[in-house]
């Protein structure tokens, strides 16, 4: 075995032409593990999309409707024709390999079929033997189908497509290296597309979603708990700062709506981020009179939608700007996430946009205007808040983060997405003393997604999830070692739940946390007492021994 | 074996240290698929290529522990607790599973059986053959062995990280968060096993 692999054959090329090999006679076998389980009928009814039932990947029969085939075929001829993007990515790719290690998923796992180019090719090569003149005439020859790099529609392909295009997270990092600029996350939207078609949608979307578009949010928390939730971290920030914070709910006419993921009102660690928001409001009310109100209804930022299709993404989106409508704000303010910008930045002015009952959003208290959200009426927090630290409106004690040694992961969305890269960091710097850049190859616009995206952070696919984030796990754990870091500050609430896991498997002494609970932290209330601890109530750097 | 015959075999592990690793690399790594064990080979970048790096690390700092073992560990060490519990040798084994981590640490999410996870680990044995020649006796391949319950016991403990992960992840997230408001009181045997679907 071992003499097979010379070096010299290490460093041959790979032949990514698609006759090549014989990757595309293989069936797929579904991994433990690696897959995630079946949408709920239930959740599936509720969304009105097609052949709810109960099925299991694991079996032999998905329970597909008869004309599979046809439904298919159909759903490719009409996104080809509806999005251009998706046609030429189809035809133009020379297969040249450039993407082929830059997918996380393929790093971490080693399966070629998450290459970047071969994830693509799956559906490419169906579309060649459907949709292109070339493999209509070669498939009159024998053999003829091999050579034009076409396969017809199988039930097996079916299922390596379901296989591998859930586990891509869509985060678009294999076309920045791309020549072409081709997007593989576009292929893989239209492959969840096509699947939801046929009631294909995995569990930990479809759940989410159907309680999204029920309550208001993907945990199906109704308004009262969500107001209780609230309400419970102003009694914490109470007890830690002396200063009721006062959260304020549905209130029409109020300036600003914020609106952020219900991952950072009920799951741990974004309630610590959650915390921080509500510090900074109460600062901004005290100080210079800005009305912001939360939205019972509106409770959710994030949009699993987006994984689902593009008309589920733009029902959830609506709900957002018809709360906005229905309280007369001015504008929205949006908490730290991943995915719901990269909706609100690509695609909510074309689903649902312009917004123009809001106004164009200006900061009322350093007057900067936000240029980017001119049409979309939706500011990042992060950026709001680089901007009154920018203009020197808030009142920071860095001294309270300076147990935090601090490193940035980027997410995917928010870096790749819309190009927010400067803004948290800066914040950061402006909070906290003690930061380490991962390496450059690690962060930015080629930062390595956290391997839960695009709706695949559940339970029953961790080793996908662990393998897939080791490429990031990996840039953590250099800097720890090297410079001691023990914090990865993010802005992205699925990030802030999937790196935390991520952490624990690779590199245990990181803990994870959101910017705004660092904001939290270091600001000055108007009128608080001396803090003796941290937002999660942990000692103060320099208060250890107080209460001993 | 002598000592002095140790000290030679440990020598010539020495010199040979650079060609036995390059095999025992491409042993480990053939254990992907052909295209994947290309590129795993190929780039020295250790965030570019962290699979590739990390076992090539690691099988290093593994090697560079086999030649420090000495002739005093004994299976025993491993199989009866109570005796490696006292005996100074346990802390050789320590580092040598410490040295096996990240590789196997890798290997326990990429869907390996634990046989496949830990078999590079015998091939050593034919790659040293291969270089040194003839070996003066059975010693070193007693120290592969040793090696290779060393993986296994790692390969064991990243699994059962992962179940726990798996099996904590919600409670730890969401219902912790419950908790602390006191929304939720007692979770029943599902909720806390099931996946982290509410
Ligand atoms: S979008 Fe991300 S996950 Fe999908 S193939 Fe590209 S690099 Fe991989
Ligand atoms: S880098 Fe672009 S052109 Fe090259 S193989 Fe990948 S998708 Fe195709």
């Amino acid at each position: 075995m071992s003499d097979e692999l010379k070096p010299d054959a290490l460093l041959d090329r790979i032949d990514y032409t698609p006759a090549a090999g014989s990757w595309m006679d293989s069936t797929v076998q579904i991994m433990p593990g690696m897959y995630c389980y079946a949408a709920k009928a239930e959740s599936v009814e509720t969304l009105g999309l097609p052949n709810a039932r109960t099925w299991n990947p694991l079996e032999d029969d998905w329970k597909l409707p008869e004309n599979w085939q046809e439904i298919i075929h159909n759903a490719i001829k009409e996104r080809l024709e509806k999005f251009r993007t998706f046609k030429v990515f189809m035809d133009i790719c020379v297969r040249c390999g450039a993407c082929a290690d830059k997918c996380h998923f393929f790093l971490g796992t080693g399966d070629p079929k998450n290459m970047p180019v071969l994830r693509a090719e799956l559906l490419r090569s169906v579309y060649r033997n459907d949709f292109t003149k070339a493999a209509q005439i070669l498939k009159m020859i024998p053999g003829g189908e091999k050579l034009s790099g076409g396969r017809p529609m199988t039930l097996d392909v079916l299922k390596e497509w379901w296989y591998y295009f859930f586990q891509c997270t869509e985060c678009r990092r294999c076309s920045v290296f791309c020549p072409y600029g081709i997007d593989t996350a576009e292929i893989t939207i239209m492959a969840r597309e096509i699947f939801n078609l046929l009631g294909l949608n995995i569990d930990w979307i479809a759940t989410p979603v159907s309680n999204c578009y029920k309550t208001g949010n993907h945990l199906g928390i109704q308004p009262h708990a969500f107001k209780d939730m609230l309400e419970f971290f102003a009694e914490d920030i109470e007890e830690i700062t002396g200063v009721n914070v006062e959260p304020q709910f549905n209130k029409k006419g109020a300036d600003i709506l914020f609106i952020t993921p219900s991952g950072d009102v009920f799951a741990d660690p974004g309630t610590y981020t959650c915390q921080g928001y509500l510090i900074l409001f109460k600062y901004l009310k005290d100080k210079y009179g800005l009305d912001v109100t939360w939205s019972t209804y509106a409770s959710e930022g994030g949009n699993f939608g987006f994984f689902t299709s593009h008309e589920t993404m733009k029902r959830l989106n609506s709900k957002m700007y018809a709360e906005a409508r229905r309280l007369g704000v001015k504008w929205i303010l949006g908490g730290e996430c991943g995915h719901m910008w990269r909706v609100i930045h690509q695609y909510m002015d074309t689903m649902n946009g312009p917004a123009d009952f809001l106004e164009e959003p200006v900061n009322p208290i350093t007057g900067t205007k936000f240029e980017n959200a001119k049409s979309t009426k939706m500011v990042h927090i992060t950026e709001f808040t680089a901007d009154l630290i920018k203009h020197g409106k808030l009142e920071l004690d860095k001294s309270r983060n300076a147990n935090r040694i601090m490193t940035f992961h980027d997410s995917c969305n928010t870096s790749r997405g819309m190009g927010l890269l400067e803004e948290p960091r800066y914040v950061i710097q402006n909070v906290c003393d003690n930061f380490f850049e991962m390496p450059p190859n690690t962060i930015r616009e080629q930062t390595f997604c956290c391997g839960s995206g695009s709706g695949l952070n559940a339970g029953e696919n961790i080793e996908l999830r662990m393998a897939g984030g080791l490429p990031r796990a990996n840039a953590v754990k250099y800097v720890h070692e090297k410079f001691g870091v023990n914090t990865l500050g993010t802005i992205c609430a699925i990030d802030r739940a999937a790196l935390s896991t991520l952490m624990e498997y690779w590199v245990p002494e990181v803990q994870v946390y959101g910017i705004h609970e660092l904001v939290g932290n270091a600001l000055i209330l108007p009128g608080e007492k001396e803090r003796e601890t941290d937002l999660r109530l942990e000692p103060l750097p320099g208060m250890e021994d107080e209460d001993e | 074996m002598m000592p002095n015959q140790l000290i030679d075999l440990n020598r010539q592990l020495e010199l040979n240290k650079e060609k036995i690793l390059t095999l025992w690399f491409e042993a480990a790594i053939s254990s992907y698929p052909e295209d994947t064990a290309r590129l795993l080979g190929k780039s020295k970048n250790r965030f570019d290529n962290p699979v590739g790096n990390i076992t090539r690390q690691s099988l290093e700092d593994t090697f560079d522990n086999i030649i420090r073992m000495s002739l005093a560990e004994n299976y025993k060490d491993y199989t009866n607790s109570k005796h490696s519990q006292t005996n100074k040798e346990h802390v050789g084994q320590n580092r040598v599973e410490n040295s096996l981590d990240p590789v196997i640490r890798i290997r326990a999410v990429q869907n390996f059986s634990a046989s496949q996870a830990v078999a590079f680990v015998f091939e050593l044995k034919a790659i040293v053959k291969s270089v040194l020649g003839k070996l003066p006796d059975e010693s070193f391949n007693y120290r592969v062995d040793l090696v290779a319950l060393a993986a296994f016991n790692r390969f064991m403990k990243c699994r059962e990280n992962i179940f726990l992960l798996k099996a904590t992840e919600a409670k730890r997230r969401v219902h912790s968060a419950f908790e602390r408001a006191g929304l939720v009181t007692e979770l029943t045997e599902d909720e806390l096993l099931g996946s982290s679907k509410s």
